[in-house]
């Protein structure tokens, strides 16, 4: 099989696995559903049916798929900018800073909505980007960028981040059940306006990234090929890590902490459809939406009562972790 | 490669953030309008009376003690990130109002009209006909509904709800921490009664959906249960049966409070929840206020806290007269009592030395529910034996 023929077999099934799984979320969940009775509902409206398939069980699915595609292309990108396979919004700690910034925001009683979003997406996006900056300083030392010491203080900055946030959390009275979506993440009362919140600003980030693509192709011949190829390396670099800090922090300030989604997701799809960058992109964005979509099926079937998501990517995506950090030595 | 390179330079300067920007503005002008509608929300319930208790007719009496009941203890949750102000709990007047269908400047300056607060603070409008499909969300207020008489009623329990016996069967929704909000939605309930300790992320996510939610704390002291009964008889319409089940409680509180006026000697009480640790109930608990009622101190009474844990030495320093031990059955007490009898140095406490270590039941005496003034009534009884020989 060719590499064009592989690549459309790589998108004709995950577009059949999206709508699988698309399909098994609309009839999973705590109350028993056929497809029957959906057939049934599209034929006839009821009122309580409307309510769990759409607007319970669809607006959930599409919030996964959503943040997965945003949580994944945020990861490829990262892994461009940083040229190192291990980087995730989660490893570099834009995660853990994103939850800080949107728990500080929630104790706070910030609750403005401007420059587009909710006063805690904002907060959720500063925090993440001074925390991404934070480690990006603290790892280039003499100029020299080494990938142990930006992943060792990614982690280290984000269990800080964590901390503050777990600390913030305990001051509430309310605090367990908040900890435990902020830290873990879930989707368990996903709503239309959450995913409002992030469709536009994930559509908005995928166009550039796909239309940067090039240059990101550029830059992984490192900053000096890719300067001398015309690539307006700084600016370029800018936008990349902005955009890659936008989509983690929002998928945080709706979803909480789900880790791993963007480091794993793209490693797959590189193996799959190659390294280049705008296909890459696209690939990473539904792939990542596929997978989380079968995560959250899994959180919620698993167990009588619901698990975090984060519990099901990190079961997933840490051995997978350790593999590629062994692999590498 | 050189046709985004030459977009990049001619699109914007050789900076790419005009497209950013348009889109932001785009984006901002969609949501700004939102926060406006906000506002004028905020504007039109200035209106709204401003007494954080019942703002009906017969209730208001009870408004000035309620005052304390009414504080949000759960928090004030801002809504998740990008949500539409739907039933949104605390903070300020304007997003919480937005749960309240389109104010009426006129209707609300009428003080008769059918609205009443909830324990958050917000507006609930009354139904209409007495809700017929009640959702409860916690065991006491599961109690209280089938004292109402509203047991048949009731189609959505908690899995902790098994008092009356009745209620084991009603169909559960989840936990008191965990309730689900799709089982709670098939249900088709007209009426979803909430209770502190319920998430209230998961009560705002069952709001949105369209069903009206009204939340009760718990207040302070056993003088809050009966305004509580009396706001869940005026949301399901049954004020009057709820103020006759208010009004005989208290009574009987009340007789309790009037048997041991004048007390010569206050035995010092030690509470004792069966399980790991010693866990106590301090200051701010109910059973504190309920032994004070009964003629007793609790120990632990300076502990500014609902639950406490308790040391040891501060028991023995204590010296508690009567111990009560809060447990579900029989056999665990009977644990209770040999593990306090067999602890080397507690046996030296006064109430172990006198046998006076009791029981009480740990779901009567831990829920916010009218078992309470039976709770009342029983260790008013084991602590002052003497003064009831003619009193009840």
């Amino acid at each position: 099989m060719n590499a064009g023929n592989q690549r459309r077999v790589f998108w004709a099934l995950l577009v059949v696995l999206a709508l699988g799984g698309f399909l098994l979320s609309l009839l999973t969940g705590p109350v028993k559903t056929t497809f029957g009775d959906l057939v049934d509902f599209i034929r006839q409206y009821d009122r309580v049916q409307a309510a769990i398939f759409l607007d319970l069980r669809l607006s959930r699915a599409v919030l996964a798929f959503l943040v997965g595609a945003a949580l994944s292309l945020s990861g490829a990108i990262l892994q461009g900018y940083f040229r190192n396979p291990m980087a995730d919004p989660f490893v570099v700690g834009v995660s853990s800073g994103a939850a800080l910034g949107a728990v500080a925001a929630l104790s706070l009683g910030i609750r403005f909505a401007a420059f587009g979003f909710s006063g805690q997406g904002l907060m959720a996006f500063a925090s993440g980007l001074g925390i991404v900056s934070l480690v990006y300083l603290l790892s280039l030392r003499r100029g020299d960028f080494r990938v142990e010491t930006l992943l060792l203080t990614g982690i280290a900055a984000g269990a800080l981040a964590s901390a503050l946030t777990s600390f913030l959390l305990f001051m509430r009275s309310d605090s367990f059940d908040q900890a435990v979506f902020w830290l873990l993440g879930s989707f368990q009362l996903a709503e239309w306006p959450q995913v409002g919140a992030v469709a536009p600003w994930f559509a908005l980030g995928l166009l550039l990234a796909v239309w940067l693509a090039r240059d990101m192709n550029l830059l992984a011949l490192g900053d000096e090929a890719a300067r001398a190829l015309g690539c307006p390396v700084a600016t370029v670099r800018k936008v990349f890590l902005g955009v890659a800090t936008l989509l983690a922090a929002l998928s945080v300030s709706v979803s909480g902490i789900i880790g791993f989604v963007g480091l794993v997701v793209p490693h797959w799809v590189r193996l799959l459809i190659g390294p280049e960058h705008r296909r890459l992109f696209a690939g990473a964005s539904l792939a990542g939406g596929t997978f989380l979509l079968y995560c959250d099926l899994l959180a919620r079937t698993l167990l009588p009562s619901e698990l975090p998501i984060g519990v099901i990517t990190a079961a997933v995506g840490a051995p997978f972790f350790l593999y590629l950090l062994h692999r590498k030595r | 490669m050189t046709g985004s390179r030459a977009r990049l330079r001619m699109g914007a300067g050789r900076s790419p953030l005009l497209p950013i920007l348009a889109a932001a503005l785009i984006i901002t002008a969609g949501h700004l309008s939102i926060a406006d509608a906000t506002i004028r929300g905020h504007v039109t319930s200035v209106h709204v009376p401003e007494s954080p208790a019942l703002a009906v007719g017969e209730a208001r009496r009870e408004a000035a003690k309620d005052v304390a009941l009414t504080t949000p203890v759960a928090g004030g949750d801002p809504p998740q990130a990008g949500g539409p102000p739907g039933l949104v709990p605390g903070g300020a007047g304007g997003l919480r109002a937005m749960s309240f269908a389109k104010p009426n400047r006129g209707l609300l300056q009428d003080r008769q009209t059918s609205f009443i607060r909830d324990d958050l603070g917000r507006p609930f409008v009354l139904p209409d006909t007495a809700p017929e499909r009640i959702v409860s969300l916690a065991p006491n207020v599961t109690e209280i509904l089938f004292a109402l008489g509203l047991g048949d009623r009731v189609v959505g329990v908690t899995r902790f709800c098994d008092h009356p016996p009745a209620a084991k069967s009603i169909p559960k929704v989840g936990g008191l921490v965990d309730p689900n909000v799709e089982i709670v939605r098939s249900l088709d309930p007209d009426l979803v009664i909430g209770f502190r300790g319920n998430p209230l992320r998961v009560l705002d996510r069952i709001g949105k959906l369209g069903l009206p939610v009204f939340v009760l704390d718990i207040g302070q002291g056993l003088e809050a249960l009966f305004p509580l009964i009396e706001k869940i008889g005026a949301v399901t319409l049954a004020g009057e049966r709820a103020g006759r089940l208010a009004t005989g409680l208290r009574e009987r509180a009340e007789a309790v409070g009037a048997a041991m006026t004048g007390v010569g000697r206050r035995p010092r009480v030690f509470v004792l929840l069966y399980g790991q640790g010693l866990w106590t109930s301090g200051g701010e608990s109910y059973l504190d206020d309920l032994i004070d009622r009964a003629g007793a101190d609790n120990v632990a009474s300076a502990l500014p806290k609902k639950w406490a844990l308790y040391k040891r030495e501060q028991i023995l320093k204590d010296d508690p007269e009567a111990v009560f031990v809060l447990s579900k059955t029989e056999e665990d007490f009977a644990r209770a009592r040999d593990w306090l009898e067999r602890q080397s140095r507690l046996e030296s406490v006064a109430a172990v030395r006198a046998g006076r270590v009791h029981r009480l039941d740990e779901d009567a005496a831990s829920r916010f529910g009218p078992r309470l003034v039976d709770v009342l009534e029983r260790m008013a009884r084991l602590l002052h034996p003497e003064r009831f020989g003619e009193a009840l």
